[in-house]
């Protein structure tokens, strides 16, 4: 049980680290900055949105587009730091895969720019 | 040559009904007649051959069944008792049909009619040459069928076929009782061939069958089922009540099949099964109680009728009532006998009511006539000797005398001579009712022929002599109304019956009532004569001379009346006990079984539940994702339930 | 380590998978006129040559990929039938998304990618190869479904359908981590030994796993109480799709039901039997009743699919090789009855519209004769009406049954199937004897012709020659139940 539990040490120390440093910033931007405050910069900022309105209105399907085409390509990298950790171990097998799963992410690419989804207008 | 009588007709058959509209109406007419006449003709030199020749035989045509130890074929068994009957039927139907010729002419199915006849006459053929059981049903159940066509042969008319199905529902009652006593023979004595039963009648004279834990003897219940089959065939009291229905079919067809023949097919099916009915001294005596009321009860009622040829129904009825407590004392022989005059001198009244129907241009209600007989006299000749006949009028002790005189009164005196109560009480009915008999058969020749016309003039104006055709025959009958008991007396019942009857007919020696007949006292002898005399005279002084006498006696005697009327009311309890309940029963099984259950609960219910449920079901598909999802949790959830409830895991 | 698997075994769906990638790109480097022609013609070929190569490599029982992959028998026969309706689907569809403004090359790619999901999961042979497969199915389809994205009706097809099926995937994963979590493994063939030949090794938790696993597939073969997706998207998508979903992904799912349930469960049987008769029964007896008061020939259809997969469970609950035998030919018949059924439907078209109420066949007798006799065969063939496919398909299943002493079941599948014939036959009653109120357009088109013309003919003369399909449905059940 111990030994599972120092195990996560290093978690712990990087949870530590960072919520020391975010409280580090806020509270410096709160004493040494100017403070103008005006109702916009009061509000919170969203994407565009309110931040407390009813979440049922409309919004233009292309912020939808764009936020999925972008997940697509952040797990693609989430794959990819894994990946690049254990390519000794798991060797040409290992590299070929992800080669071929690029390969088809990038058909993927290739198909929505054609198609214009990547296109504001 | 034994073939040819029974299967000739048959022939006439198939050509007057399938090529009948072929050949016309004229050959439709006279084939029939023809073959007829040919077998009427061989059954007399049968008689000849085997009755008198004293040579019975059995002649096989080809196996009928064979199923395990049921075994039989189809023959034709001709001995004494078959060979009277061959020529009664063959003559009667031969008589008939000539008959017919003239009394149909009008009609406009006249191949029709004569197929059915000649159908008629090839079952009764069949039915009186069986030598078993077996087939004697399939001549019964012909015989039956063929009463049901005719009958309802004019089936335009409602009360025909009303008459038609009545006849035949009743004799389904007498069937089941017949079915029921072959089955119980073949039970008994393992065959249902006529010869190897009587073989083994004496023998099993104390079998026993048990039924419902009860033993009864054995041959008494297999008689008494065989009986109520011949009581229904026959009209005997109880089942009487289509017989007089049955005259709505064509008067010819009363003459042959509702007087002469068919009804007197459970007469001979009882002499012919004497064996059995001999070791069974209760069956003979239900036998004879039934005949002697029948034969007085059908009496009282013909005393009141107005329809002509009811009267002689209910005369009909009255006399095989004769017929079966003659049976019932032993006196077999003089049952035949009187078969066979009565089957002579009834045609001869129906054929001569016809005759008289014909000339009313169908009137039937002897109301409505009168003063005939300067009119039809030939036909007015031959009522008489009918009627005389009937009566039995003849000088006792002296071969002098119509048919019917010889017949009744050794029956009679056959009753008289058993000297047991059934016995007595039977004579004393018989005596009853030949006073009756007289009365109601000269009412008859009164009504109908004396007085003045009453009917319309132009009805009047019409009548006449009918035609040459229809008269001849009749000569025929007459002629065996007057002669066949004289001349049979000595062979059927005297002397010489036990050379004549031969192996047919089987008498124990201790029932002597036959032979003991003839020597009866003198009073016996006379007082059926000194009856029908005082019948005929109290008949000629109501309705010759007090005409008003007989509607003062009719108010005078009301319940008396009212009961002879109608009929003792058969028809009416009958309505009530069984057509009614059958009716209610049949509603209820109708309205409630049928409609209420088995199509309510069963297709119209569940057609209506299926829809109900239908509609239910896909009620269940609102559109809403969330009700979805929702029943798929819920679906989960039930069947993990389930699982952990039926307890199949750990 | 690091050697290469065989990838031969998988060699048909690597194929497929490829000619899906490469028609996108053909299709999206060609003019729009052109592409659908193209891409569609393309995609036919494709999905033949994997039938081919499919029944080629038909030998043996082949492990792949670190026992993720499999194929044996069984599934060769199932894919067969899996591809064999894509392409009767695509060629049948081709007059329809030129008509109703679907002619976009995505149609016959998505099919692809959707039949390379199928064949995933008839080779899946481990929970995570299960899943994979599933997902590539079912995210086809869920795009499918709203293909006709102009017309409201398809849209919430799609997204009801889409909706429900992330909540089926929700179950059939956390059945999946239940059964994970109290076996430590998700390979069936591990799964298989833990559980064969003890009695009940089944813990509650494991007994949960299953039955959610089995939830998820449920929905997937639309079975009652998780088939109320079924109706709205099949009246919902458009037709050609609604054919596809009623056939392909169907049999694949009855695949991936039955040797999820007899290969690594299947020393479980006892403890999952009743489940899947619960479900079968509830199955039939409402597509049997509730397609009673169906107007939609769509929905009648799509009740009519949730009856027949209750019938195939019939054969799951027989859990014997008999009522696996029973399953697979039912399922080849199913496939080709309801080919020619939808072939029909989508004859159903007036003045170019189509039209979908089943009032609108009435007395198309007169007016098309060969459909409408098509209509009655295959009609009478859902029905299971002698001497039509259906009824000997319905035969081997309540046959396995009695031999696995199922009378109850056997009993309410034959009671339903009277009531089903009860619907089955009011439309040929409303086809042949009712007033023809306005023509169907004519010609019905060639490709359709020919498909009804040979499914019917099938469906008839199934009797007269049923050798091959009975023949390789023995081998294949023979491979889920070796020795």
């Amino acid at each position: 049980m111990d030994e599972l539990l120092r195990e996560y040490l290093p978690v712990l120390i990087f949870l530590a680290i960072a919520i020391g440093i975010s409280v580090a910033m806020l509270l410096a931007s709160g004493i040494l900055a100017t403070q103008k405050p005006d109702s916009e910069k009061l509000s919170a900022y969203e994407c565009g949105f309110e931040a407390f309105d009813d979440a049922r209105s409309r919004f233009d399907v292309r912020f939808y587009l764009v936020a999925i085409l972008f997940i697509i390509f952040d797990l693609e990298v989430a794959f990819l730091f894994p990946w690049a950790i254990s390519l000794g171990k798991i060797g040409l097998f290992g590299f070929w895969s992800m080669v071929i799963f690029l390969g088809i992410l990038t058909i993927g690419f290739v198909y929505e720019w054609r198609k214009g989804a990547l296109e504001w207008e | 040559m034994e073939a040819a009588v029974v299967f000739l007709p048959l022939l006439g058959a198939i050509i007057a009904g399938f090529f009948g509209r072929m050949i016309g109406d004229k050959a439709a007419q006279y084939i029939p007649c023809v073959l007829l006449t040919v077998s009427a003709l061989i059954s007399y030199y049968l008689f000849f051959a085997v009755a008198l020749g004293g040579d019975p035989r059995t002649i096989v045509l080809f196996e009928w069944v064979t199923s395990g130890e049921l075994e039989f074929f189809w023959s034709l068994k001709v001995d004494t008792l078959t060979a009277v009957m061959l020529i009664v039927v063959t003559t009667v139907s031969a008589v008939v049909h000539i008959y017919s010729i003239g009394y149909m002419h009008h009609d406009t199915s006249i191949p029709r009619f004569f197929a059915y006849l000649s159908l008629f006459t090839f079952f009764m053929l069949m039915l009186v040459t069986a030598d078993n059981l077996v087939q004697l049903f399939f001549g019964w159940e012909g015989v039956g069928l063929c009463s049901y066509l005719l009958i309802g042969f004019w089936y335009d008319k409602p009360t025909a076929n009303a008459a038609a199905i009545k006849a035949f529902l009743v004799n389904r009652v007498g069937d089941i009782g017949f079915a029921l006593g072959i089955f119980a023979t073949f039970v008994l004595f393992d065959t249902v061939r006529l010869d190897d039963i009587f073989a083994l009648a004496t023998s099993k004279s104390d079998a026993t069958l048990v039924f419902l834990d009860i033993e009864f003897h054995a041959l008494t219940i297999i008689c008494l089922l065989l009986f109520i089959g011949a009581m229904g065939k026959s009209a005997q009291i109880g089942l009487h009540t289509w017989l007089p229905d049955a005259m709505e079919g064509p008067t010819p067809v009363s003459a042959l099949i509702h007087a002469a023949t068919m009804v007197t097919a459970g007469v001979f099916m009882v002499v012919r099964l004497s064996p059995l009915f001999e070791q069974s001294d209760v069956a003979l005596m239900v036998v004879t109680v039934i005949g002697a009321s029948t034969a007085f009860i059908a009496a009282t009622i013909g005393l009141t009728q107005n329809d002509i040829k009811r009267v002689i129904a209910y005369s009909t009825c009255s006399q095989l009532g004769y017929m079966f407590f003659a049976i019932g004392v032993s006196a077999y022989p003089a049952a035949i006998f009187h078969l066979m005059t009565h089957a002579f001198f009834k045609a001869l009244l129906f054929l001569g009511s016809g005759s008289v129907i014909h000339a009313m241009s169908d009137e039937q209600d002897m109301r409505k006539m009168g003063g005939l007989w300067k009119l039809i006299p030939v036909t007015y000749a031959l009522m008489w000797i009918g009627s005389l006949a009937l009566a039995g009028i003849g000088i006792p002790g002296t071969l002098i005398g119509f048919a019917g005189f010889f017949s009744k009164d050794v029956i009679l005196e056959s009753a008289f001579a058993a000297h047991t109560g059934v016995g007595t009480f039977a004579f004393w009915l018989g005596i009853a009712a030949a006073f009756m008999t007289a009365f109601y058969s000269w009412r008859l020749l009164f009504m109908t022929f004396h007085g003045a016309p009453r009917c319309d003039e132009k009805t009047l104006a019409h009548v006449h002599e009918s035609p040459r055709v229809m008269i001849w025959p009749l000569f025929l009958l007459a002629a065996g109304a007057i002669l066949s008991g004289a001349l049979g007396y000595h062979l059927f019942v005297g002397d010489g019956m036990a050379t004549f009857w031969g192996d047919s007919i089987a008498i124990l020696p201790t029932h002597t009532a036959l032979a003991d007949a003839h020597h009866v006292p003198v009073w016996v002898k006379a007082l059926p004569l000194v009856m029908v005399a005082g019948g005929i005279g109290l008949a000629y002084y109501m309705y010759m001379v007090r005409t008003d006498l007989a509607a003062i006696w009719a108010e005078k005697l009301r319940p008396a009346y009212l009961l002879s009327f109608n009929k003792w009311y058969f028809d009416e309890i009958y309505e009530r006990l069984f057509v009614r309940s059958a009716f209610y029963l049949g509603r209820g099984f109708w309205k409630a079984g049928d409609g209420a259950v088995i199509d309510g609960v069963g297709p119209d219910g569940i057609a209506a539940s299926t829809i109900r449920f239908a509609r239910r079901a896909s009620a269940l598909q609102s559109g809403y994702l969330y009700h979805y999802a929702f029943a798929m949790l819920i679906g989960v959830v039930v069947l993990v339930t389930f699982y952990f409830f039926t307890g199949t895991g750990g | 380590m690091t050697e290469l698997p065989d990838m031969l075994a998988a060699g048909p769906e690597i194929f497929l998978a490829v000619m899906g990638m490469v028609l996108m790109m053909v299709g999206v480097f060609s003019s729009e006129k052109r592409a659908l022609g193209i891409v569609s013609g393309l995609a036919v070929a494709s999905l033949v040559v994997t039938l081919a190569s499919v029944v080629w490599m038909a030998d043996g029982r082949i492990v792949a990929f670190s026992g993720l992959f499999l194929t044996d028998s069984f599934a060769v026969f199932m894919k067969t039938l899996v591809l064999l309706g894509a392409v009767l689907v695509l060629i049948m569809s081709e007059n329809y998304i030129q008509r109703e403004g679907m002619a976009r090359f995505e149609f016959p790619v998505l099919v692809i990618y959707a039949t390379v999901g199928m064949m995933m999961m008839i080779s899946a042979n481990d929970l995570i190869s299960l899943y994979i497969g599933l997902e590539l199915q079912s995210l086809s389809l869920y795009v499918l479904a709203a293909f006709q994205r102009d017309r409201g009706r398809s849209s919430e097809a799609g997204l009801k359908y889409f909706v429900l099926g992330a909540l089926s995937s929700c179950l059939l994963l956390y059945g999946c981590s239940l059964i994970y979590g109290f076996t430590g493994t998700t390979q069936f063939e591990a799964l298989a030994v833990l559980f064969t030949g003890k009695e009940s090794a089944a813990s509650p938790g494991l007994v949960v796993g299953i039955v959610f696993l089995s939830a998820g597939l449920a929905f997937k073969v639309s079975a009652v109480p998780f088939h109320m997706w079924t109706p709205d998207v099949y009246e919902g998508a458009p037709t050609p799709v609604t054919a596809f979903f009623a056939v392909a992904p169907k049999i694949a799912a009855i695949a991936l039901f039955l040797r999820v349930m007899l290969e690594p469960f299947g020393g479980l049987i006892d403890e999952w039997r009743q489940i899947i008769v619960l479900i079968s029964v509830a199955s039939m007896v409402l597509g049997a009743f509730a397609a009673v008061a169906q107007r939609n020939i769509k929905r009648l259809m799509a009740y009519s699919s949730i009856g027949h997969v209750g019938y195939a469970l019939v054969g799951l609950a027989s859990g014997s090789e008999a009522g696996l035998r029973g399953v697979l030919i039912y399922m080849a018949i199913y496939l080709v009855m309801n080919v020619g059924a939808f072939a029909c439907i989508l004859c159903m078209q007036i003045n170019g519209r189509m039209v979908e109420q089943i009032d609108d066949l009435a007395g198309s007798a007169k007016s098309h004769p060969m459909m409408a006799l098509g209509i009655l065969v295959f009609m009478f063939s859902l029905a299971g009406i002698p001497p039509m496919a259906g009824f000997f398909g319905k035969f081997f299943i309540f046959t396995a049954a009695i031999e696995a002493e199922l009378y109850t079941l056997a009993i309410i599948g034959v009671v339903s199937s009277v009531v089903g014939a009860f619907y089955y036959l009011r439309i040929v009653k409303i086809v042949y004897f009712d007033d023809l109120l306005e023509p169907f357009d004519k010609p019905i088109g060639r490709s359709l012709g020919t498909i009804m013309t040979l499914s019917g003919v099938v469906t008839i003369l199934f009797f007269l020659y049923p050798a091959p399909i009975l023949d390789s449905a023995s081998i294949a059940a023979a491979a889920l139940f070796p020795g």
